[in-house]
Formats: C-alpha cells, structure tokens, sequence
C-alpha cells in the first residue's frame, strides 16, 4: 500500500486542493453553527468572523417556541412506518423473486427495477385527487403508503441482487432439514442480509426524511407537518432573524449529521447503491 | 412488524366509512354530547400571518355550546385546492376560510359554496365588510372574519432626517419624488422592501392599478379581453415602478430579500418609506414607539378610485354540501358577537373584521387613527384579489421582479401581462364567461 | 409442501399491490387526465387540446430550457469529482478524514442547505463582504435576487451537493482498481497526468457513465426541493428558476388545473423512460464488471 505516496513537491499542491475542496463542503455548516451563535445585532455587523460573545438564546428559542420537536416527531414517525412496510414488502417480493419460480417473475422484476427512474412528481397529481375523496390528504397512513411505494423498487432492486447471491447449498439443507420458506427468510436469508438491509434503512430513511414535495403537497394539516415542510414554515416567519433561522438549521441538520459520523460506512454504501434515487 | 399492511389497510377503509366509523373511536361520553349537538367541521387558516388565531379559534369553539366545532388549521400552500378537491368528492367541511375575491370566487361558480343571505342576518354581513369582492350574482358569500387594510408605511425618525414633515405624508406622486430625493441626499434609501419572495409586486399592482381605474369590474375586463393591459393606463404602474428603478429610489437589498424582512427594513429605519400591511402596524409601532406612520399611495393617477384606502378582509363561509347551514351560520353569527370580538383583540392583539367593534379598546394612537381611516371609511377593496390564479403567478409576481431587477421596461410588463392574461383565456374558457358575469357584480 | 404453485403468489402480492397503487394508478391516470378538462376531481374529455396549451406556452418551454441549463452542471460536477477523488486516492495523509467530510453536503438535507445557502448568498450576505473585502468587487452578484443569476446559484448548490456523491463513487471505483497498472505506468515514466488520462480514466468509464446518467436524471426530476427554496417558493427572481417539476406543482396547487398538470407529467414521465434504458445497460455493465 501506500505506492504513490512517496514526498514529492507536488503533494503540497494537492493537499491545498484538499483543503480547499475541504472548506467548500463545509462552508455552509461553518456558516450555520458560527451564525446560530450570534445576537441579531452582531450579525448585521458581523456576518462572517466568529460570534464575540456566544450566545444560546436562539436554541431556547427553536427548542420552546417553534414546531421543530413536533415536525420532527411526524417526520420520524413517517421514516419509521414507510421503511418498515417497504422492508417486509420488498423482503417477501425479493425473496420470490430471487428464489421462486412462477410466471412473470423476469418482468415483475424489470418493471420494478425500471420504476427506480419514475420521477415521484409524476405521480402526485392522481394520487392528490385521489386521496381527496378518500380523506387521506394529512394523514400518516396515507403519507406512508406513498413514501413505502417511492422506496420499495430500489429496495427490491437491492435485495434481490442480493438473495441471489447468497449460496444454493444453504437453501437445500435447510428444506432437506424440513424448513418451509417463511422460516427460511426468517432464519437464515435476513440474518445472512444485515448489510445490504442496513444499507436499504439508511437510504430509504434518508430519502423519507428529506423530502419535501410529497410532505406539502399530502401534509398539509399544521400538526402533520414534517421537519423539512416545517422549515419552511420557520424560515418564512424568522426569515430577517437570521441567527434564529440558523440555530434552527442546525437543529434540524443535528439528527442526520450525527447518525452520519456514527454509522457513515453504511452512509456511503449506501448512498452508491442507492444513488439512482 | 407484519402487521403494517393490514394496518394501512384498515386505516383506508375506515376514513371510507365516514363519520360513523369515526365515532367509533372516540369514547363513550363523547359520543352522549355529541347526540345531542350537531358536528361541524371547519377548516381555516391565518395563523401563519397572524399569531394568536389558533388560540382563538381554540378558545372560541371550547365556548360553543350550540355545536361541537372540530377545526383544521390548512397549510398555505393549499387552502383552495384542499376545499376545492374535497367539495368535488363531497367531503367539504361545513365552514371554510375563505380568502377574499377569485380566491373563493371560483368556488362559488363550481357549486361549493352557499349565499349567507338569509342564512346570516344582513347587518352582520354588511359589519363585517367582506367587501365587494365576495358579491356574485347579487348574493354575498363570505362573513369578514379579520381585516387586512392595504397600507404604505413610512419611518418618520427617517423623514426627519431628510427634512420633511413627517406628520404629512406625501399626497401626491410629485410631492412624493421629490420627498425621496430628499431621503436620498441624506443617504437614505428612499423606498422598497424586499421581492425575493414575489409578493411584493401583488401588494404594489392592488395599489397602484387602483389609480388607474373607476371600478374593480373594469380590472375585470383586463383579463375576459374587453381591455387591455397594453393600454398606456393600465400599465402605467409598473412605469412608475420602473421610474423608482431608474432613480435609484429603491433600496440595494430589495431584490434579495423577502416580503417580510423588507418591511423590517423600513422598521429598522433602513428604507425610508415602502408597503406594509396593517396587521403588522400594533407590532411595528410599538417596536418604535410610534414612529412609523401610515398613508395612502401617494396620487398620479386619474381613475375614480385613486387615493382611496384600500381595505381587504379574510373571511369564512358555508359549503353547498353542509348538512347543517344553519348550524354553521349560527356559528358564524357567534364569532361576531361582542364578546368574540373582544376575544380576538385580546388573543391576536389585531382588530376584528366588524364595525360594531369598540375601537375605544385600541390603545395605540396610531392603530386606531388607522382603524378609523381603512377601517371605519369609505374604502375600496384589494384588486389584486380579481387576479387569476395563473395570471398570478405568471405575470403578477415576475413582472414587478423583472422591473425593479432593470430586466424589463414598465411597458414591456405590460405586454408580458397582456400575453399571460390572454393564455389565461386560452386554459380556462370555462372560467372567462363568470369573469364576465362577475364584471356585473363589480360595476364593470 | 414447501413451494405449491400459488406460495410465490402469495409472496409477491404485497408488493405488486404497492407499485399498482403509487406506481400503477397514477401512470394510468396522468394519460387519462391529459385529455380531460379536470375541474376538482374530474371533468370532460378535451382530446390533446391540454398538450396543445402547453407546448404553445412560453413558460413551459423556459421551464424547460432551465433544466436544461442546469444540465451544464454535469461536465463540472464529472471533472471536479474525478480530481478529488484522484487526488484522494494517492492516500494522502489524513485521507480517510477528508472522504467523511467530503461526503458531508450529500447527507445534509436540501431544503436545509437551501436555506442557508439562501441567507450567505444574500446581496449583502457574508458571501458577497467576503468578495469584496478581497476585492472582488465584480463577483459580488445579486446572487438570489437577479433573474440572470439565480438559476446559476441553484446550479453552484447542485454541483456542490452531487459532486459528493460523484468523489464517493470514483473513489470507491479507484480503490478496486488493480494497482499493478499504474506502478508499471510509472516504471515506464509516465507523468501524473499521463497517468491519469491513459490509465485511471479509461478504467473509470463505466463508473463516469453511470454518475452522469444518474445527474442528468436527478437534474431533470429530483431538483424540486432546491428551486422551491432558493426561488422564494415560486420559482422566482421573475420566472428564472421555473423547471419542469415546478410547472406541474404549479398548475395542480397553484393553479387548479390537474389536466395541465398531468398533460406535463405525462411528456415528463416519456423523457424519464428514454433514460432508464442508458442507465440499466450501463449499471449491467458495472456489475459484471464487479463480479469480473
């Protein structure tokens, strides 16, 4: 290893690179944190430097007197549900496909494969003028169904790629062993699929929680309001308050940039495969 | 975790059954009071530009007794399509928020909705002013439920600055000019805002148009084609604007910054004069102990209507598929009684849409001096509330950026506004012959 | 007993049932409706006169031309992806740590960037006393209130956005390379560049091919969220950041008019199709090459 990296003048260059491709990525977060801290006053002065005197009162204020811990809560409960009912779907669909035989099977595959590339806006208009005679404009089941079916064909993409690599030998001893397919699934294919099914949450949850054209278009009721719906609300009102604004993006963003640092292996597996999203 | 389908599932055919499956959700005292009382269903909005609403809509419908008021704040971005969508399938509450002109206009013509005549008694009506705007085929079909006089601003430690009198306004639009190049040579900006948002043109167009015209029916024929917006006068307002543009008049930021945060600017005594809107005035003139003062736009033009207070008001009404119209009429009724009118003061800390309100009550000097003139006067109503949903968003809101960006010339707005006005036309035929017989309504 | 005929049946039905609803219902209806005059839920049959508005509008064809544009994005986000990750590569010191950073702008949520790119951008913004305090006076562009700019500011988010995504997947392209290749390039005493062009890229081809697929993709249908920010909600300074997405929000909340809408969605929905064949032939291609 470590076959080019022998000093060279050159390497300063490309280090400076770095740092400045560096610096581009996390300009706006600087930005952000930096800016939250700031008294309104300072920042009309100040809009750039390190904030004089810290101040903490504009979490108080996005923590206690804005929707922020509501939105959040519906946007969890949205990222819970529809990965949840897109994973046992896809399970069952993937499983199927990649190991059952039954007609039809090549093209439900194709078909579910190609709807990867179906833009969602597409499909809002139909859905909206539907979920209007049936009430379900506002609702979290309704909300749910459709981010679960957005998600569903990358998830069955991905597991079944999967399934079908996993060794025939297994599946053979199993049913020799007088295993029927469920406990199949159950006990040995998922235990065997951790990191792809880990991959898939990661995607899929990022995908529900950041969206906003299905959030206000189909949750429109005030309590419903998803975090990124509701940032927009936020910065409509405290929009000329702009370190209030910024305390709340940094609010916002915390979630996501700390299950990033965590887990961010399984970030950016998983943001390749699912990059087509 | 199996289970979810079935979950979702259910969920479906539930909301399909209506009310009855509803019911079986709630408790069983719940459902004894609700035997007895009859269930109604409003949704509304206004919380979003007028904090305190939701309290006092909350507090309102705990006071009712009569009925058993279930209320669903609406999100912006879909008040109208929400209700329109729902009536179609017949779900439409029984009370909607209404906004002012086509903005429940349209309903009206596709059924949705239902004349109060007769349903509320005419003096609370004509108290309430849901203006002219809400009349069709003679028959009125919105209650006011909040006022929103259409008002200029202008910061009068900034008048003073400059040398002017900052007790009188400019009337005119001379008087007005010079008066800028006054703040100017003082180094301040003269007038602005902030359009990054849009809306600043629809507030200057429901002003500016106004000078120009003797009915809010000749606005009308702008849009079924009798008239033209290629027609000197009917464009002249965005030349004006233009003029402001190419004197230097108009602040730095302006383009870059939203609605809102522009009429901070003129608060924080950065932009000397600007539009605002009055149920920002108690807030603002408290923030700078009555140091913003309120006029009309200053004159130069000769129609009728020129120089008038604009008054413009947010209202509810009765869906045409309300089992009980009566209920929600007296419902109505109820919110501009003299208590409820109180306890909109006291929640939101803004005036009630009624001329039965006690304006005593008011403390600042200004907001009731406001009151008195918007309010309480002979006013005309918001003519951009006559605009179409589509020429809104084409041609009201671009022109006004593009002008004050130096992209296009007040008379090329008005080409571009002609255009959009005709694809109008051309996408809503069914629409265009009740603008026509709207124009009856309006005087036209 | 462990696989009658109807058990695969029984396995796939969940999820045929999810595509049909928010997949298969709408595909069908956005046809049905595009020939409709849909007032509310429904309305009479128009025949193509929906298509004929819209192809014979300005805005449409400007929305249009604006994805378009934003296409130009793609050639910047493939180079300066292909550089970084190049460069990281060579394992400098500390590499691992600039990869997580580097991928940083793509967990962020857009319309939480947006906002915040939003208020430095503004005319009298950090962005802009930045410039000129180094005197670059000239820079200092009305960034989101000009109607010649703001669609280029939206495209400086998006390339800054996917351009993460873009190093993540060159860089993991790189790492599976056979280094062999280089080190005997090298032996033979081809410069940095020579390297790069004559070895590293052409090994790269698929994986570039893929990314720019996916860009052009997510620049003609995934950009909603960054032009609903950025353009006020409205697609603003003027028209300037209207795009095809918008449009179709546009007529069906704005406007009222879900027959436009889906006359749009339907001539969006055929372009998105014409895609997905380029980009399976080529993600077919990357996974044999996986395997190989």
């Amino acid at each position: 290893m470590a076959a080019l990296a022998r000093p060279r003048p050159d390497q300063a260059l490309k280090h400076a690179i770095l740092i400045a491709a560096t610096l581009i990525a996390l300009a706006p977060t600087i930005f952000m944190i930096l800016t939250s801290l700031k008294t309104s006053e300072e920042y009309t002065f100040n809009k750039v430097g390190p904030p004089e005197n810290p101040v903490l009162e504009h979490f108080h204020t996005v923590l206690f007197d804005s929707g922020f811990i509501g939105w959040m809560v519906n946007s969890t409960i949205l990222v819970v549900g529809a990965v949840a009912l897109s994973t046992v779907v896809s399970c069952l669909g993937a499983y199927a496909i990649a190991r059952m035989k039954f007609a039809g099977r090549g093209m439900l595959f194709a078909v579910s494969t190609a709807l990867m590339a179906v833009p969602p806006v597409v499909m809002i208009v139909p859905l909206f003028v539907l979920y209007t005679q049936l009430s379900l404009i506002s609702t979290y089941q309704g909300a749910i169904l459709i981010y679960a079916g957005l998600i569903t064909p990358f998830s069955v993409y991905l597991l079944t790629s999967f399934f079908r690599t996993l060794p025939q030998e297994i599946f053979e001893s199993a049913r020799i062993d007088g295993a029927g397919d469920l406990l199949i699934l159950w006990k040995i294919v998922l235990p065997l699929s951790l990191p792809p099914l880990l991959t898939l949450v990661v995607v899929n949850a990022l995908y529900v929680w950041n969206d906003l054209l299905i959030a206000i278009i189909f949750l429109q009721d005030d309590a419903k309001r998803t975090l990124m719906a509701g940032i927009n609300v936020f910065q409509g009102r405290y929009g000329d308050q702009i370190p209030l604004t910024m305390a709340g993006m940094v609010f916002a963003s915390a979630p996501m940039i700390i299950l990033y640092v965590a887990f961010q292996r399984y970030f950016i597996q998983g943001l390749m495969a699912g990059s087509i999203k | 975790m199996t289970r979810q389908p079935g979950f979702s599932r259910r969920q479906v055919l539930k909301t399909a059954a209506g009310v009855a499956a509803g019911a079986a959700t709630m408790n069983f005292a719940q459902r004894m009071a609700q035997a007895q009382s009859p269930e109604l269903n409003m949704w509304w909005w206004g919380e979003q530009e007028l904090p305190g609403l939701q309290s006092y809509v909350d507090d309102s419908v705990k006071g009712y007794t009569a009925a058993t008021v279930k209320p669903m704040l609406q999100d912006t971005a879909v008040v109208i399509s929400q209700f329109q969508t729902a009536a179609a399938a017949g779900k439409a509450p029984d009370i909607q928020f209404l906004w002012n002109g086509i903005y429940h206009m349209e309903s009206v013509w596709l059924g949705y909705l239902r004349p109060l005549d007769g349903l509320i008694p005419d003096d609370i009506i004509k108290a309430s002013n849901p203006t002219l705007l809400s009349r069709f085929g003679g028959k009125t079909y919105r209650v006011g439920w909040y006022p929103l006089p259409m008002i200029w601003i202008y910061n009068k430690d900034l008048f003073d600055k400059a040398g002017l009198d900052a007790d009188n306004p400019p009337k005119t639009w001379d008087e007005f000019l010079n008066a800028c190049d006054k703040m100017k040579a003082a180094g301040i900006a003269p007038v602005g805002g902030g359009i990054q948002d849009g809306y600043w043109g629809e507030w200057y167009f429901g002003h500016a148009l106004a000078q120009n015209v003797d009915s809010a029916g000749e606005v009308i024929q702008l849009f079924t084609g009798e008239r033209d917006f290629r027609d000197p006068k009917y464009h002249e307002h965005w030349v004006k604007l233009e003029e402001l543009k190419k004197k230097d008049f108009l602040n730095s930021e302006m383009p870059s910054t939203d609605l809102y945060s522009g009429i901070d600017l003129i608060v924080a005594g950065k932009v000397g004069a600007g539009l605002s809107i009055a149920s920002r005035l108690p807030k603002d003139s408290k923030t700078t102990n009555g140091r913003i003062g309120t006029m009309v736009m200053p004159v130069y033009g000769k129609g009728k209507l020129a120089g008038r207070p604009i008054f413009d008001s947010q209202g509810l009404g009765i869906s045409a598929g309300s089992t009980n119209p009566e209920a929600a009429a007296k419902f109505l009724e109820y919110l501009q009684s003299a208590d409820r009118l109180k306890a909109m003061y006291d929640k939101t800390g803004w005036i009630p849409s009624s001329t039965n309100f006690d304006v005593s009550v008011i403390e600042d000097p200004a907001v009731r001096d406001m009151w008195q003139k918007w309010g309480l006067s002979p006013n005309i109503p918001y003519l951009s509330n006559l605009v179409p949903g589509q020429f809104y968003e084409q041609a009201l809101l671009p022109t006004a950026q593009q002008v004050i960006g130096g992209k296009i010339t007040g008379a090329e707005a008005g080409d571009l506004a002609a255009d959009v006005a005709k694809q109008w036309r051309d996408f809503n035929p069914d629409v265009v012959e009740n603008y026509k017989k709207w124009a009856a309504d309006l005087g036209g | 007993m462990h696989s009658s005929r109807i058990t695969p049946y029984l396995y796939v039905a969940p999820l045929v049932a999810l595509l049909l609803f928010v997949f298969g219902y709408p595909l069908v209806r956005i046809f049905e409706f595009s020939f409709k005059m849909v007032r509310g839920i429904d309305g009479p049959w128009i025949g193509f006169r929906n298509y004929e508005l819209v192809l014979t509008q300005s805005l449409f064809w400007e929305s249009v031309l604006h994805n378009i544009y934003l296409l130009l994005a793609v050639p910047f986000m493939v180079g300066w992806s292909l550089i970084i990750s190049v460069i990281l590569y060579e394992r400098l010191k500390g590499w691992r740590l600039y990869r997580i950073v580097l991928f940083l702008p793509y967990i962020l949520a857009i319309p939480i960037i947006a906002v915040i790119v939003k208020k430095m951008f503004q005319f009298n913004g950090p962005v802009n006393e930045v410039l000129r305090w180094i005197g670059f006076d000239f820079l200092a562009l009305d960034w989101i209130g000009s109607s010649d700019v703001a669609l280029w500011t939206v495209m400086l988010l998006i390339i800054w956005r996917e351009s993460a995504l873009g190093i993540i997947l060159f860089l993991a392209r790189l790492l599976s390379l056979d280094e062999s290749l280089i080190e005997s390039a090298k032996i033979e005493g081809a410069n940095w560049w020579q390297r790069l062009w004559f070895v590293i890229v052409p090994q790269m081809k698929i994986v570039i091919e893929f990314y720019i697929v996916v860009s052009v993709i997510t620049i003609l249908s995934a950009v909603f969220a960054y032009v609903f920010v950025i353009g006020g909600g409205r697609g603003g300074p003027g028209t300037s950041t209207m795009v095809v997405e918008f449009y179709i929000f546009n007529a069906l909340i704005r406007s009222s008019l879900p027959g436009i809408a889906s006359a749009v969605s339907v001539m969006l929905f055929l372009v998105s199709l014409l895609l997905i064949v380029p980009l399976f032939a080529i993600r077919r291609r990357a996974n044999e090459e996986e395997v190989r």
